[in-house]
């Protein structure tokens, strides 16, 4: 029987072509939509935690409490043990970085020394010289560089191109840095300017400089010590999983805690974070998710509408043949039931071509992005300025089990006027044709 | 007389008709026996096809009791009365009503896809039955490039192919012309001598009438006549 049916679907293009149209088209959009809108937040969430947060991060709680001032006596010490432990205790998914956050003013001096521009300038510090770092890869800070080189020494820096034009710093200039002591008191370096990046986030290209690790430590007597470790997960893992990975890490720091170490966290206060609860990301997410489903079911809707549409269409094109099966003695609920398996075999062939054309559409998206630069021009936000779609298989799902769920239900509605059809008009029925 | 394959008992059948009651039956009774070949006749509106469709469990009558060998056809479900349909009877109609993305020989198929058989199980009878109705040549083409006889020769087959105990045909001739009605009539006659089934036609064409052993007189819905006949010739 259901190579029968099978058979009258693929010679009846009229009973099957249009419903596998508009599956095939509604698959693909949920998940060039919902890829879009993914690597969208993903990449808005990446970008931050690359620069700034992390998907994790460890961080020691006074400083934590107090971040807007920056407090670098609370940071976190005994860097190798903590980054030991980290690596031991936490998920072996979870790559660690140590980073210092630092505040200072950048004083550009004239040919005499004397102070020809200066402008305060927030800072990060980063593993940059070692072979082995992952942090150059991450930022991606190569293809990054407008001019200049990566520092390959201590004393370099890389600053924001745009905060290179307002204090129209030249390469290898010398700039002093300003700021303040792990103990309280002023710090300054000399430091050369040996590249200029382009984030592609307009904040940190107007206001970031970049510095070694270990220059940092010098500077601001941070020997053996970073404000934080920021924790990054693989780009597979959504940002709905991030809360366990940091609820696992919050135990294991917990137990750490409570038997009252002699070690590294002896005279900290170590807590994890993860991205959505900095910089109000978590309303932002769930806000997201509110109109992805939205989108959704937007679309499963629209694809019902049209599918019992469709589905009544049929039916009016096959009354001859539900009729004349009804009168042979097939029951309503068989009859029902080989529509219902009609329509689902079109769903699971439009769904795949669906998956098809929106996965290649999503890919695409994700290798080549649309670049939004101008738009995000003037926003503070931290995204890439390349806005990128992200192919994951819950994508599929998202645009599958819409595409299914309307391709049957599309049916079974058109299906209740087959259901209540009166077989004592049959013979009159069918007699006029 | 042999037993009955039907018995109509006191059978009335009232429409609902723009908030009045119509009687399409009065008071029915019949005797079927097997292997009957006989039709109803009567104008439109006389009761011929409501009938047609209380006998094939297409329709419940008012009152009265339908009866199918032993079995009350009052007393089935919608899904028995399917049933029964499917095992023990066959339906010709006026238009073939024959599936158009379906061959000849998919369309006599499917009686036996409704039961749940196997084609491989059932071919040897299709292709026997597509051959006794003289359309071996055909036996790939669609309904479409077919003529009216011959759509109406796969009606038959599928009607007869899973050997029901009783065929209704509703005007079965009424499309065709003279010659090929006649042809129709004669397979169907000589169908209800090798497959033992009854035939039973709605028909107002009077070519039907040489043909039947039996027909029974309809108007409005009462019984005018019931004649009979052995053979060629007039009716008692």
């Amino acid at each position: 029987m259901i190579r029968w049916l099978i058979k009258g679907m693929l010679r009846d293009r009229t009973r099957s072509l249009f419903p596998f149209l508009v599956i095939t088209v509604g698959v693909a959009l949920v998940i060039v939509l919902v890829g879009f809108m993914d690597g969208v937040i993903m990449g808005m969430m990446d970008s931050t935690a690359h620069l700034d947060t992390g998907h994790l991060r460890v961080v020691n709680k006074p400083f934590y409490d107090e971040e807007h001032l920056n407090p670098m006596d609370r940071a976190l010490g005994s860097q190798k043990e903590t980054g030991d432990w980290l690596k031991k205790n936490s998920d072996p998914a979870i790559e660690w970085s140590p980073r210092i956050r630092w505040g200072a003013i950048m004083d550009v001096p004239d040919e005499q020394g004397e102070t020809r521009s200066h402008t305060p300038v927030m800072g990060m510090a980063l593993d940059l010289l070692s072979q082995d770092s992952t942090e150059l890869k991450r930022l991606n800070l190569a293809e990054s560089l407008t001019r200049g080189r990566m520092p390959d020494k201590r004393g370099e820096i890389l600053v924001g191109y745009q905060l290179a034009r307002t204090l129209e710093l030249e390469i290898n200039k010398s700039v002093t840095l300003i700021g303040q002591t792990f103990d309280g008191g002023i710090a300054t370096d000399n430091f050369t300017v040996v590249g200029f990046v382009r984030f592609g986030i307009f904040a940190m290209d107007k206001k970031m400089a970049l510095m070694d690790l270990a220059d940092a430590q010098e500077t601001f007597y941070l020997h053996d010590m970073v404000t934080d470790w920021l924790g990054y997960l693989p780009a597979h893992v959504s940002f709905h999983e991030y809360d366990e990975y940091r609820s696992r890490l919050e135990s294991a720091l917990k137990a750490l805690i409570d038997i009252h170490p002699s070690g590294w966290a002896r005279d900290d206060l170590p807590m994890a974070v993860s991205i959505l609860d900095q910089r109000h990301i978590r309303p932002i997410a769930e806000k997201f998710l509110v109109v992805r489903k939205f989108i959704i079911g937007i679309f499963l809707f629209l694809m019902v509408v049209v599918l019992w549409n469709a589905g009544i269409l049929n039916g009016i094109h096959r009354y001859g043949e539900m009729g004349i099966r009804l009168a042979m003695g097939e029951t309503h609920s068989r009859l029902i039931l080989s529509l219902v398996g009609e329509s689902l075999v079109v769903g699971i062939v439009g769904s795949v071509a669906g998956c098809a054309l929106g996965g290649a559409c999503t890919y695409a998206l994700q290798e080549v992005g649309l670049n939004m630069g101008d738009a995000f021009a003037q926003s503070g936000l931290m995204l890439s300025d390349v806005v990128r779609a992200r192919l994951s298989v819950g994508g599929f799902v998202r645009g599958v089990i819409p595409g299914l769920t309307a391709s049957v239900m599309g049916t079974l509605i058109a299906g209740l006027a087959i259901y209540n059809r009166s077989e004592a008009n049959l013979f009159r029925e069918l007699e006029a044709g | 007389m042999k037993n009955p394959l039907i018995q109509l008992n006191g059978i009335t059948k009232v429409f609902r008709v723009g908030g009045e009651d119509f009687s399409a039956l009065h008071e029915i009774n019949l005797s079927i026996e097997p292997k009957s070949f006989m039709s109803f006749v009567g104008p439109s509106g006389s009761g011929k096809t409501t009938l047609l469709n209380l006998i094939g469990g297409l329709d419940t009558p008012t009152s009265g009791e339908i009866k199918f060998g032993d079995e009350s056809l009052g007393d089935m479900s919608p899904d028995q009365r399917a049933l029964y349909r499917r095992e023990n009877i066959g339906f010709i109609f006026q238009s073939y009503n024959l599936l158009p993305v379906y061959n000849i020989y998919e369309n006599i198929l499917f009686p036996f896809l409704l039961a749940n058989l196997k084609e491989s199980a059932v071919r040897d009878r299709v292709m026997s039955i597509i051959e006794q109705v003289g359309l071996m040549p055909q036996i790939n083409k669609r309904p479409s490039e077919l003529s009216g006889g011959q759509c109406q020769r796969v009606a038959i087959a599928r009607a007869l192919v899973k050997e029901p105990r009783l065929v209704l045909a509703d005007e079965p001739t009424a499309n065709l012309d003279k010659e090929n009605s006649y042809q129709i009539l004669e397979l169907m006659l000589d169908l209800n001598k090798k497959f033992d089934a009854a035939f039973i036609f709605s028909t107002h064409d009077e070519k039907v009438t040489k043909f039947v052993r039996r027909e029974v007189g309809l108007e409005d819905g009462y019984v005018r006549w019931d004649k009979r006949r052995n053979g060629v010739g007039d009716f008692e």
